[in-house]
């Protein structure tokens, strides 16, 4: 029995100290991941707030064949989901559209560089899916088959919009990278 | 490792972010608010063998007993229906009315319709000269 899976079975039994162990390694990854879905910086903590919350509460839920982080990102990507929609809403309904590079929470957090950070490219040109489905990909190094339980999609449709993905982001970069990547 | 998939690992790292101690104890208060659910949802109870054969011997036993029952009527009905004379029963109704007086107007009306044919008949014979 591993850390991991001891630090699960004791949270399970109500330990707080135990989930917080648990999960200490994957709340800046997971803030991270947010931030990149969330309309603010706020949202993003409200929401980071909330996955945590939701995963103590049906840990039981969890499925041990399947890593700890893939059953984690598809709770952070609900709770992002439903506060998206609700910002949506909100936006429409009082503001408009607002949502410019000085409010972007994701260019707040960019520090400066000569080149623009590709994960905003990936925002503008990839729907809220794929860009998930990329960012799982190449920061958290999930496999096709995590990534596609994460997403509750096919297999097939995760290598293929991984594929799609990858061929924007190098449009976008007018280089020929490696296309013949092979998925899963 | 491709160029892209570098760069995309790197673009991600540069991305600054940090839980605030403020969320934190946010968090760790909300988690101790929090009750984890200990066990998965109920699933419905599996019926024992016994159950379904208590079940099945009840369902037969209702449906001897409806038989026996439905059996049981219809041979206590006796049969003791006897023609009945209708004609006989029904009180006589007296019809007095006169037929002539019935009669009479249409009698009036098929002499008036031979008369205008004859007359008819008589007008032709004495065009075509006969």
């Amino acid at each position: 029995m591993n850390d991991e899976t001891k630090l699960i079975a004791a949270a399970k039994a109500g330990s707080v100290d135990a989930f917080t162990d648990l999960v200490g390694g994957y709340r800046t990854r997971l803030l991270r991941f947010l931030l990149t879905r969330c309309a603010s910086f706020a949202d993003a903590e409200d929401a980071l707030q909330d996955t945590l919350i939701n995963a103590f509460r049906y840990l039981h839920s969890y499925d041990p064949r399947w890593r700890f982080s893939t059953w984690l990102y598809r709770i952070a990507i609900r709770n992002a989901g439903r506060l998206r929609r609700h910002d949506v809403v909100d936006l429409t309904a009082e503001l408009g559209d607002l949502r410019d590079e000085e409010t972007d929470p994701l260019q707040q957090c960019i520090a400066y560089s000569e080149s623009e950070n590709l994960w905003v490219n990936a925002r503008r040109l990839l729907n809220d899916e794929v860009y998930a489905a990329m960012w799982l990909r190449y920061t958290e190094d999930m496999s096709v088959a995590d990534i596609s339980k994460t997403l509750d999609r096919s297999v097939s449709w995760t290598k293929v919009n991984l594929m799609r993905g990858r061929r924007a982001l190098e449009n976008e970069l007018g280089g020929t990278g490696n296309e013949n990547e092979a998925y899963g | 490792m491709d160029k892209l998939a570098k760069r995309l690992r790197d673009d991600a790292a540069r991305i600054e972010v940090d839980v605030s101690d403020e969320l934190d104890r946010r968090i760790e208060a909300s988690l101790h608010a929090t009750t984890p659910e200990s066990t998965a949802p109920a699933r419905p109870l599996a019926r024992p063998p016994l159950f379904w054969w208590a079940s099945t011997i009840t369902g037969v036993a209702a449906a001897i007993v409806v038989i026996a029952i439905v059996n049981w009527r219809v041979e206590e009905q006796p049969n003791t229906a006897a023609p009945v004379d209708l004609m006989a029963s029904t009180p006589r109704i007296e019809l007095n009315a006169e037929a002539a007086m019935l009669t009479a107007p249409l009698q009036e009306e098929l002499d008036k319709l031979q008369s205008d044919l004859k007359k008819a008949e008589e007008k032709v014979r004495q065009d075509i000269g006969l």
